[in-house]
C-alpha cells in the first residue's frame, strides 16, 4: 500500500471515531472519598468491593450505610440487588431496607454527593423483589454500570434513556473494572 | 420438566441432569436404589452447592416386595479429636474447622450393596462424565454462587472452580471439576477404600488440618453409616416413615400427630384460612421446641422417642395451643414439653434400633441447604433421599476435588443433648419421608432448607392428605415457617393481606419473603394416584429441579 491510501484510511478512521465520541454519552467523573453500600442487601456489595480493589479504588464499605455516613463523602456507590438471606443476616425487613435506601439517596442528593449505581448480579438480581431496589437505585444514579444479564429486557437501558443517565453495560462482572477506572480516575 | 406423570416409574431431583441420570439407570434395568444412588452421585456434581462427596445425608427405602422400610443414616460424624478442639461457633462456622467426617460415599455404597443391582462403575459413570466434561451452570446455581461469593473466594482451589477471573461464574458458563472426576474414578475402581483410605483420604485429612481442622486417617477408615429402622407413626390412615434420630423424622411425626386432633380440611387451606395457618404454625412451634430439647444422637443421649411420637403426648401439646393468640409473644418463650411421661405409650411403634452391622462412631452434617430426590421403580419400591454439605458450599474448602461440609455447625452449645462430642452426630433437619397406605408406598417426599425442612414437609403432607392436592399443587402452594427460636412467622408473598391481617391480630409478627422463595426449601415429591394408577412426580418450582416418569 502506498502512503496516500494509508493517509486516507487513517482520516476515515479518525472521522468515524470522532463521530462516535460525539454520539457517545458524556461520562461523569467521580471523586473520592467513596462510600460503598447495598440496595437490597445482596452479597453483590462484596463483589463490588472486590471490583473496586481490583481497580485500585479505595472505598469505605457499609452495607447498611445511613445518611450520617455521607459526611465528607464525595461519591456514593450503591449496589442494587435484593437478597432475603442478606436481609435476614442484617436483621432488617424489606420495608426497612427500602426506607434506608431512599433516605440515603435523598441525603446524597441534598449533599451533592454523586451516585454511581452498579447492578452486577445479572438475571439473579431481577424480578419483583429486586426490581423495586433496582429502580430506586438506578433512577437516582449519576452513572449506571450494569452486567448484561441483568439488562436483557432493557430495564436499566430504559431508565437510563428516560432519565438521561449515562450507562455502561458489560458482558461479565470482571469487565466492570475498566469502566470503573474510567469514571473514578 | 417440573411435573411428570407415568404409570410405571418416576423420578424427581433438584437438577434436570440428575433426573436424566436416574431415568437412564431405570432404563438399564436398575431399581429405585440404583437410580437414587446414581442420581445422588450426579447431583453432587451438577448441584455442588447442595451436596456431594464431602457431605452426608440419609436415604429411606421402602421395598414394595417386603413391605418394609429401612433408613440409611450417612450423616457426618465428629472425629475422635473433636473434644477440646477450639471452635468458635460464629467465626468458624464456614471453615475447615466445621468439617465433620463425610458419610455420603459410605451411605450410597451401603445402599447399593444392600439393595442395588447395577455395578458401581455404571452408577458413577454419569457423575464422572459431568465432572470431567463439565455442564452449563443453571440459573439456580448461578444465583447461589453469586450469593456465596465471599465464601467461594476464600480458598484458592474452590475459587478456581466457581469463579472466573476472581468473580462469580454466570449462568451458562461451563463448570468443570476434573479433580472431582478423579476422586469419583477412585471410588468407581476401589469402592469405599477409594475415598476413606489411600490418597483421597490422605489429601482430605492433610488439607483440612492445614486449614485448622483436626481429622485423623482413622476417622476416615472407621466411618460407618447406620442402617436402621425408620421412625414411624400414622397420620389419618397413612403410615408415616421418616428419618431416624438424630435426623428429624420424629419431628415430622410429632407435628402431624398434633394436627391430627383437628379436621384441618374443615378449617381450609392455610393460604386461605387464618385459623388453619395459625394452628399449623403453633403446632410447629411446639414441635421445634421439643426437637431442640430432645432430639440428639441416640448413641450418646437418652432420647424420649416413644413419647415424642406418641398420640397422647401430641394431644397434650395440641391442648397447649391457644387458637386466639400466638405464642410466644417474646423471644424463645415456647416451652418444650415432657414427652418422657409417654415413653411407655403402646401406640408408639418406634425403637431406637441401631445398626445390624458393626460400626464405629464417626461424623455429622448440617441440615442447611441441602438437596432432595425421590424415585419409584416398576416394582413400586420408593426411595426418598436427602443429602447435604451443611450450608451452601459447606466449609468452602475443596480438597481432592471434594468440597468439604461444615456440619459441625449443627451441634450447639445451648442444649446439652446436642453438644459436640467425639464420634457423635449432630442433630440435623433432614427428613426424607415416605407415606404408606395398606402396605403400599404412595408418597415419597422431602426437602432441603435447613430448619424449614420439617415445616415444609409437614405442609406438603397436609396439602396432599388433608386438602386433596396433587403433587404439583402441593409443591406450588404458598409456604410459611416458624420455630421456637424466632419471633417471626415467615410467609411467602402469595399469602394474601387478609390472612396477614388475621395473623397479626392473633399476635404473629410476620416476615414476608418472595412469591416462590428458596428459603422455604426445594421439595421433590412422588405421589401415587390410585384413581388413574399413575405416579405424579413434582420438582419444586422454587428450585431448578426436574421430574421424569414413564
Amino acid at each position: 500500500m502506498t502512503t496516500y491510501p494509508k493517509i486516507v484510511a487513517l482520516v476515515i478512521v479518525l472521522a468515524v471515531l470522532s463521530r462516535a465520541c460525539l454520539l457517545a454519552q458524556v461520562k461523569p467523573r467521580f471523586e473520592k472519598p467513596i462510600l460503598l453500600t447495598s440496595a437490597g442487601q445482596s452479597a453483590d456489595v462484596t463483589i463490588a468491593s472486590t471490583l473496586l480493589k481490583k481497580a485500585q479504588i479505595e472505598s469505605t464499605v457499609k452495607s447498611l450505610a445511613q445518611p450520617a455516613d455521607l459526611a465528607g463523602i464525595r461519591t456514593l456507590v450503591i449496589v442494587a440487588g435484593y437478597s432475603s438471606k442478606g436481609l435476614g443476616a442484617a436483621g432488617i425487613s424489606r420495608d426497612e431496607e427500602m426506607a434506608r435506601v431512599k433516605a440515603l439517596l435523598a441525603a446524597a442528593a441534598k449533599a451533592g454527593v454523586r451516585v454511581l449505581t452498579m447492578h452486577l448480579g445479572g438475571a439473579a438480581r431481577r424480578g419483583n423483589q429486586s426490581d423495586d431496589f433496582n429502580r430506586v437505585a438506578a433512577e437516582a444514579a449519576t452513572y449506571l454500570l450494569v452486567v448484561k444479564g441483568g439488562n436483557e429486557d432493557q430495564f436499566f437501558g430504559d431508565i437510563a434513556r428516560s432519565k438521561k443517565i449515562p450507562i455502561d453495560v458489560v458482558d461479565k462482572i470482571s469487565s466492570a473494572v475498566v469502566p470503573l477506572q474510567a469514571v473514578i480516575p | 420438566m417440573q411435573v411428570a406423570v407415568g404409570t410405571r416409574a418416576a423420578v424427581a431431583t433438584a437438577h434436570p441432569l440428575a433426573t436424566e441420570v436416574a431415568l437412564a439407570m431405570l432404563a438399564k434395568g436398575g431399581n429405585a436404589v440404583d437410580a437414587a444412588v446414581a442420581a445422588a452421585f450426579a447431583i453432587g456434581v451438577v448441584e455442588p452447592d447442595g451436596s456431594g462427596l464431602g457431605g452426608g445425608g440419609g436415604m429411606l427405602v421402602f421395598q414394595a416386595s417386603t413391605k418394609t422400610g429401612v433408613y440409611i443414616n450417612y450423616y457426618g460424624r465428629a472425629g475422635q479429636r473433636l473434644e477440646g478442639f477450639p471452635y468458635d461457633a460464629d467465626q468458624d462456622r464456614q471453615s475447615a474447622k466445621a468439617a465433620l467426617v463425610p458419610g455420603t460415599v459410605a451411605g450410597l455404597l451401603r445402599a447399593l450393596e444392600d439393595h442395588g443391582s447395577l455395578p458401581l462403575a455404571t452408577l458413577l459413570e454419569p457423575a464422572i462424565r459431568y465432572a470431567e466434561e463439565g455442564f452449563a451452570i443453571d440459573a439456580t446455581l448461578a444465583k447461589i454462587i453469586l450469593d456465596n461469593f465471599g465464601l467461594l473466594e476464600r480458598d484458592s482451589v474452590t475459587a478456581s472452580v466457581y469463579l472466573d477471573e476472581g468473580f462469580p461464574r454466570p449462568e451458562g458458563d461451563m463448570l468443570i471439576q476434573k479433580d472431582l472426576a478423579s476422586t469419583l474414578r477412585a471410588i468407581a475402581e476401589q469402592g469405599r477404600a477409594g475415598f476413606y483410605e489411600g490418597k483421597v483420604a490422605e489429601s482430605i485429612v492433610r488439607d483440612v488440618n492445614n486449614h485448622g481442622g483436626l481429622f485423623t486417617l482413622e476417622d476416615f477408615r472407621d466411618y460407618r453409616e447406620i442402617a436402621t429402622k425408620p421412625v414411624a407413626g400414622t397420620y389419618r390412615g397413612y403410615d408415616v416413615l421418616s428419618a431416624a434420630i438424630p435426623q428429624s423424622g420424629a419431628s415430622i411425626i410429632e407435628a402431624l400427630n398434633i394436627l391430627e386432633n383437628v379436621p384441618l380440611a374443615d378449617l381450609g387451606h392455610p393460604s386461605k384460612s387464618v385459623e388453619s395457618l395459625h394452628l399449623i404454625a403453633e403446632a410447629l412451634r411446639r414441635t421445634y421446641a421439643d426437637r431442640s430439647a430432645f432430639v440428639a444422637d441416640p448413641l450418646f443421649e437418652d432420647v424420649p422417642l416413644k413419647g415424642l411420637t406418641s398420640k397422647a403426648y401430641a394431644l397434650e401439646r395440641f391442648l397447649d395451643i391457644n387458637m386466639q393468640r400466638a405464642t410466644p409473644p417474646k423471644y424463645r418463650d415456647t416451652k418444650a414439653g415432657d414427652p418422657s411421661r409417654y415413653e411407655k405409650e403402646s401406640d408408639s411403634r418406634n425403637a431406637a434400633d441401631q445398626d445390624v452391622r458393626d460400626f464405629a462412631l464417626g461424623e455429622a452434617d448440617r441440615g442447611g441447604h441441602t438437596t432432595h430426590l425421590v424415585v419409584v421403580d416398576t416394582s413400586g419400591t420408593m426411595v426418598s433421599l436427602t443429602q447435604t454439605l451443611g450450608t451452601f458450599f459447606g466449609s468452602g474448602l475443596t480438597t481432592a476435588g471434594v468440597l468439604m461440609n461444615n456440619a459441625r455447625s449443627n451441634f450447639n452449645r445451648t442444649t446439652r443433648v446436642n453438644s459436640p462430642k467425639a464420634n457423635k452426630q449432630p442433630r440435623s433437619s433432614i427428613a426424607p419421608t415416605i407415606l404408606v397406605k395398606n402396605g403400599l408406598p404412595v408418597l415419597a417426599l422431602g426437602s432441603p432448607g435447613s430448619a424449614r425442612i420439617v415445616s415444609t414437609i409437614v405442609q406438603l403432607i397436609t396439602n396432599i392428605v388433608d386438602f386433596g392436592m396433587d403433587a404439583a399443587a402441593a409443591n406450588d402452594a404458598p409456604r410459611f415457617f416458624c420455630q421456637k427460636f424466632e419471633d417471626y412467622l415467615y410467609i411467602e408473598n402469595r399469602i394474601g393481606e387478609d390472612i396477614r391481617d388475621g395473623l397479626r391480630a392473633k399476635g404473629h409478627t410476620l416476615e414476608v419473603y418472595g412469591d416462590y422463595d428458596l428459603f422455604f426449601g426445594g421439595a421433590q415429591i412422588i405421589l401415587f394416584d390410585p384413581s388413574g394408577r399413575t405416579y405424579q412426580a413434582s420438582a419444586d418450582p422454587r428450585r431448578g429441579g426436574a421430574s421424569g416418569a414413564y
